[in-house]
């Protein structure tokens, strides 16, 4: 064998476990996710094909359309907002202090509790009779809602628990920000920007790369959201926090509805991808316009 | 280019002693901690895997029961495995052709099943060693067959009756009150127990419907309605008894408002704690299963209680022919298994008194069989044993609709029952949306019935 034979099957063999991980973990699930989609399959009895029936059943599936505009509305409210206050308290915290590393770390803290934790101890602070989000509202005269058991609060009260684990964009943010060349920001100062229009001018579009990424990964995890849910809410009340994934868990799972389930799968694969390359086009005409 | 086909060489001669290192050194620690049986099984006899739901105290009942049978005799060995979420798990097994010798599924697990042909028609060993239905009691035989076949044999099984607080009735000055046996009185001895704040927030609730909250779909059973003709196939949630049933639900919020039930539910602990409302009184009246014995003995064993059939509306009550849902735990062989008669050894070992007495007894149920011992139902801990016994036994005892589109149509009964409880919709068009959404289900299954069987 020459070098450069043996040079290629060496990498080939170090590479293999991935390759060999990628087919068998990935690929061929993917493959078989899409047969399935076109088939009649409980998983109890062989795979009857079906065709198309699965994915013009989901055209006609109220439940389905629900959990879509569920899912929507979530993201809607999760994605800027997280972007905002992300921005927001990486801004303060990009300087060095004693007291900014310590919020850092309380900032980041959040992420590193098990979703499952976070969603009892956050059941308990919503609780409508001795939550503590209640009592402080009572205190100030408010007379607090049943957060997880009526229509309009339950999916708020979702996004606040969706905000409260920032930490991570937050980092990102930050070392973004740390990456822009003071001499960017002493210029600004210099032509006269206050600290909100050097932010917003001379911050962002060097962070812009940064900013693009936490949406990308924040759209893919909104259009999966489903361990809070189901445990806080167990989609209701009356399916108003009733999400893709849980949908697409139950048929699979409980209604015994593989081949639907698999057709779900691939149409939150193509909506997540519609998702991600509309982003990135705006994404492309904002910066083709700053430059 | 020499150099550089040497240090390739190194290279290669590097990687190749650090895979083999790599590959040894997993190897020995897989050896050393590596997965390992959990009991020694002897060699000479035919080894089951028996998959039960079971963990903690109530999986050691069973785990005795099968050790038990195992010193019983010298030609099977039953291993048992406490497998959470069970019927999604046998799927897969199934799915995988690696199904277990013995499987405990839930009773409403057998219409999809059996349908799908996961599961080995027991009929014929059955008879071979004389079980037939006059053994069990009403309600327990037809839950254990689907389409006239015998599919499952029981492990356990229970009835849901109504829980009386007589503590709490006692701290109402309703001591001598007698157990409601209509849903009128239910109502008025409901209204006597309520207790509020001085904010005007509920303290203390006689009954809700919400309490536990599992069973959102059984209403209308104790209004003489039913959800599904199991004959055609046809969905009828939207009978009029049941309509008058949900107008009886709807009635609690509408009379004590649904935003200040709601925020009463919250209030209180989950069904499992000490904080369970019954225990605690915060409701003085509750539906369970006999299993609640479990609970006040582990959390408030001074409690003072009664047990009673479920109430009904006036018009059908017959105190000598209870209503009540029965529900069982049921041991079936999967389609495939390696060794069926010496898995239908055990089970139909299960099937004798003694053992069903033993299971019953520890995990608080009642007897699913015709005949129970006196020593059964004097060393229950349940003292309300007899009530959810005369359940079952009952021919007006309800069981869960037969048909594997079950889980699609109680989660469209739980979906509505919280717009129901908001006050948001009209029992009537609740239960006309929930009836159509249940037929196209059923239609859909039986289509795929039709082309899959002919």
């Amino acid at each position: 064998m020459s070098a450069a034979g043996r040079s290629r099957f060496a990498g080939l063999l170090w590479v293999s476990p991935w390759l060999v991980g990628l087919c068998v973990f990935f690929l061929a699930p993917m493959g078989l996710g899409a047969y399935y989609s076109m088939t009649n399959y409980s998983m109890l009895e062989p795979p009857l094909w079906v065709g198309l029936d699965n994915y013009t059943s989901l055209l006609k599936d109220d439940v389905f359309k629900q959990a879509v505009l569920n899912t929507i509305i979530y993201a809607a409210f999760v994605i800027p907002l997280s972007v905002v206050l992300a921005l927001a308290i990486a801004g303060l915290l990009d300087v060095d202090s004693r007291l900014s590393r310590l919020v850092r770390v309380l900032v980041f803290t959040p992420t590193v509790v098990p979703l499952v934790a976070s969603a009892m101890i956050w059941l308990w602070l919503f609780n409508g009779d001795h939550g503590l989000i209640n009592a402080f509202l009572h205190m100030i005269g408010i007379s607090g809602p049943n957060w997880l058991g009526e229509r309009g609060f339950a999916m708020g009260a979702l996004v606040i628990m969706a905000l409260w684990s920032i930490g991570q964009p937050v980092v990102i943010y930050l070392a973004a920000l740390q990456d822009v060349p003071r001499e960017l920001y002493e210029a600004g100062q210099l032509d006269g920007m206050g600290p909100i229009r050097r932010f917003v001018h001379v911050a962002m579009p060097s962070i812009a790369p940064a900013v693009f990424f936490n949406v990308i990964i924040q759209t893919i995890t909104a259009w999966q959201v489903f361990a809070a849910p189901y445990i806080m809410t167990e989609g209701g009340p009356d399916r108003s926090t009733y999400f893709y994934s849980h949908y697409l868990y139950d048929n699979a799972f409980l209604f015994q509805r593989m081949g639907y389930a698999s057709a779900m799968a691939w149409v939150q694969l193509m909506l997540i991808a519609v998702c991600i390359l509309a982003i990135y086009a705006v994404t492309r005409k904002l910066w083709s316009t700053d430059t | 280019m020499s150099e550089s086909r040497s240090s390739l060489s190194g290279a290669l001669d590097i990687s190749r002693r650090a895979s083999l290192g790599v590959i040894a050194a997993s190897a020995a620690g897989f050896a050393l901690f590596g997965p390992r049986p959990r009991q020694d099984v002897p060699k000479d006899r035919i080894v089951l895997d028996y998959w039960e739901k079971w963990t903690g105290a109530e999986g050691l009942a069973m785990q005795r029961l099968v050790d038990r049978f195992n010193a019983s005799q010298s030609e099977i060995f039953v291993r048992y495995l406490s497998i959470g979420s069970i019927d999604q798990k046998a799927m897969i097994a199934v799915a995988g052709r690696s199904p277990p010798d013995i499987l405990g599924l839930w009773s409403f697990n057998i219409p999809s099943f059996a349908e799908a042909g996961a599961l080995m028609p027991l009929d014929e060993l059955a008879a071979k060693s004389g079980i037939a239905s006059a053994n069990y009691a009403q309600a327990v035989w037809p839950m254990l067959t689907h389409r006239d076949q015998l599919f499952s044999l029981i492990s356990t099984c229970g009835t849901i009756a109504l829980y009386i607080n007589d503590d709490r009735l006692a701290e109402a000055g309703l001591a001598d009150a007698p157990a409601p046996a209509t849903i009128e009185e239910l109502d008025a001895l409901s209204e006597a127990l309520i207790e509020r704040r001085p904010t005007g927030d509920i303290e203390k609730l006689g009954f809700i419907h919400t309490d536990p909250g599992w069973w959102s779909w059984l209403w209308g059973y104790h209004f003489g309605g039913s959800l599904l003709d199991e004959t055609t196939g046809t969905a009828t949630a939207n009978a009029p008894e049941n309509v008058r049933a949900y107008e009886w639900v709807q009635s609690y919020p509408k009379t004590y408002g649904s935003r200040e039930l709601i925020k009463f539910q919250s209030g209180v602990g989950f069904y499992g704690t000490a904080q369970a409302p019954f225990l605690t009184g915060r409701v003085g009246l509750t539906i369970q299963g006999p299993w609640m014995a479990n609970l006040i003995q582990a959390f408030a064993p001074d409690l003072n209680y009664r047990v009673v059939p479920m109430p009904t509306i006036s018009s059908i009550a017959d105190p000598s022919r209870p209503v009540g849902l029965v529900d069982g735990d049921v041991l079936t062989i999967p389609a495939g298994a390696r060794e069926p008669e010496a898995s239908f050894a055990f089970i139909a070992w299960m099937q004798e008194q003694k053992q069903i007495e033993e299971i019953a007894t520890a995990h608080a149920k009642n007897s699913p069989l015709t005949s129970v011992s006196d020593a059964f139902i004097a060393g229950h801990p349940n003292r309300g044993i007899t009530a959810h016994n005369a359940i079952a036994a009952s021919d007006r005892a309800f069981r869960f609709p037969k048909t594997r589109v079950w889980p699609r149509y109680v989660s469209e009964f739980d979906a509505a029952f919280q717009r129901l409880w908001l006050l948001q919709d009209e029992p009537a068009s609740m239960l006309t949306s929930i009836n159509a959404r249940a037929q196209v289900a059923l239609d859909q299954a039986a289509a795929m019935r039709a082309r899959r069987h002919g």
